[in-house]
């Protein structure tokens, strides 16, 4: 088969067609990672050395924290969540704003127009436009809730006050459609929305109440996609066998990263669902890319292709990011194996 | 008895201001505390998590559920003194050091209350000094170690051997969990037990106590 470009790649995975090789994108490569590889290098230089198929521009990588405590890492994000920051994409919350239904009189939402946070997709428009695919990544509605309301009582309010949860969905959803446009304006070909709906025990609430409170603000921001002719690809770990018709129902082109952590089977996803969606992943990035041998992860990147490759509709990735854990030499040997095994006749 | 009976699904159904008016009726009828606390609260804490494990309830039942038997749980704390109740079994839990997730910690902590367990909570972001302080300072029968992130994994052995050199390690049975933990790290780094959930949490903790 003729060698395509990058961006011709994702798109005919995305369209569940054959490529000519697997395509690979990553949510995050963490710098460390990075500069283990190419060191001193840029985001933008790190991707066209390894030549992934996408640049993916991760918002919460972007953002600008308010600094609370610079000695304790404690800082507050847009969203007025005090969060600690461990260096890794991730700040992990420890106050939320909404502490009660009075909190939401005084309540200020981000605002989604502020020039700043499209600088980095900017560039990178400018630079990969027509050669790789670039994508915009935010976190959805129900995970942003989740932060803003506090977990617990996020999860208890879905049952015992569902007005409220309704009224902070919309104002996250709000800001998210905003946000999207903008982007798109901007030149992003493709959403990648994250934010987790299940733990390895499966969804994290009932599939009545997330189709109330995470699949209905989903459907609304696919919808926005669409309308601009821009698929969707949605991040979430966990067991979601349960729900995956429901979330595939509401119009994603991609679904990530079919966690194996969870024990999910890519192979049974494909079986079941490879001709509705296309699948990104699973490449488990908890053990076999931190500890695993090179070895190792060449095996587990053909048997991903071979499970999950045949008739397209696979762009294979991590099991999550390529967070500050993973061993850089294990990262290479997994973009050497697609390239290796990932060829289609 | 009918009254325990109402109490159980009142805590099902996370009302906890039933939870608690039922509780207090069942104290003013003389019901022996021991068996509100037996019959009626860990009894429905243990439907809980069996409807936990089989898919039907979900993060918000379960708090909800958890929320309502501490309300009643409260009632019943001034009825109890030294001496009165036996607990199962002591268990102290943290999330090791750098790590901040708490949710999985917590729905832990509350099946182990739920099954009579005397729980000590260390919080979040534990380092291995705290984790053998807890040891040294209280009699524990199993320390409970969570991570949620794979970063934060090597920490668990860097307790371990903390504990080991400050000769401690043989005072306690060590459970490890969390969303990237196995079994096979759990061997790897010779913890006594790896739960998978809080309810199998519950029961391994239960069998290394009774070893």
């Amino acid at each position: 088969m003729e060698k395509m470009t990058c961006v011709e790649r994702i798109f005919r995975a995305l369209d569940r067609q054959e490529p000519d090789v697997v395509p690979t994108m990553e949510i995050f490569i963490d710098p460390k990672v990075r500069d283990a590889i190419l060191p001193g290098a840029s985001y933008e230089d790190f991707v066209d050395f390894m030549d992934l198929d996408a640049i993916v521009i991760t918002d919460v990588a972007n953002e600008r924290y308010e600094i609370l405590d610079r000695a304790k890492n404690i800082i507050r994000d847009k969203w007025g969540v005090i969060k600690r920051s461990t260096g890794e994409l991730d700040s992990f919350p420890i106050e939320a704003p909404i502490k009660s239904e009075r909190d939401l009189g005084s309540y200020v939402p981000p605002d989604p127009d502020l020039p700043w946070r499209y600088d980095e997709l900017k560039s990178a428009v400018k630079r990969f436009k027509n050669q790789r695919a670039v994508v915009a990544f935010l976190v959805d509605v129900f995970y942003v809730v989740n932060e803003i309301r506090g977990m617990a009582d996020h999860f208890m309010d879905v049952i015992r006050n569902p007005e409220l949860i309704e009224q902070l969905n919309q104002i996250v959803l709000d800001y998210n459609l905003k946000y999207i446009e903008n982007c798109i304006e901007v030149g992003a070909e493709i959403v990648w929305i994250g934010g987790d709906y299940a733990t390895n025990f499966g969804p994290m609430l009932s599939p009545r109440l997330m189709e109330r409170f995470a699949i209905s603000p989903l459907k609304a921001q696919i919808e926005m996609c669409k309308r601009h002719g821009i698929p969707v690809v949605k991040h979430t770990d966990g067991d979601i066998s349960s729900i995956l018709d429901m979330m595939i129902g509401a119009g994603l082109d991609g679904i990530h990263p079919i966690d194996p952590v969870a024990g999910m089977d890519i192979g049974e996803v494909k079986m079941k669902y490879g001709d509705r969606i296309c699948l990104v992943g699973n490449i488990d990035c908890a053990q076999l890319l931190t500890w695993g041998t090179k070895e190792d992860v060449r095996q587990a990147v053909k048997e991903c292709v071979t499970k999950a490759g045949a008739g397209g509709g696979l762009i294979c990735a991590s099991s999550n990011t390529i967070h500050s854990g993973v061993k850089p030499e294990n990262y290479v040997a997994m973009i050497n194996a697609i390239r290796q095994y990932g060829k289609y006749p | 008895m009918k009254g325990l009976g109402e109490i159980r699904q009142s805590i099902l159904d996370g009302d906890s201001n039933r939870a608690v008016e039922l509780t207090k009726s069942a104290i003013n009828l003389n019901v022996p505390a021991q068996d509100i606390l037996d019959q009626g609260l860990f009894a429905a804490m243990d439907t809980v998590g069996k409807l936990f494990q089989k898919g039907e309830y979900f993060f918000p039942e379960m708090l909800l559920a958890g929320t309502a038997m501490k309300a009643a749980l409260q009632q019943l704390e001034p009825i109890f003194s030294k001496g009165e109740a036996s607990y199962s079994g002591r268990f102290t839990i943290g999330t090791v050091q750098g790590d901040i997730h708490d949710i999985g910690k917590n729905i832990v902590i509350m099946m182990f209350e739920a099954n009579g367990w005397l729980v000590t909570d260390l919080g979040i972001d534990v380092s291995s000094e705290r984790f053998c302080q807890a040891v040294r300072d209280s009699s524990c029968d199993v320390l409970g170690m969570s991570a949620l992130v794979t970063t934060t994994m090597p920490k668990f052995k860097e307790t371990m051997d903390a504990l080991k050199a400050a000769g401690l390690r043989d005072r306690v049975k060590i459970m490890v969990g969390g969303a990237p933990v196995t079994q096979a790290y759990a061997d790897q780094i010779e913890a006594d037990a790896y739960a998978h959930d809080a309810v199998e949490a519950v029961a391994k903790a239960k069998s290394l106590v009774n070893m």
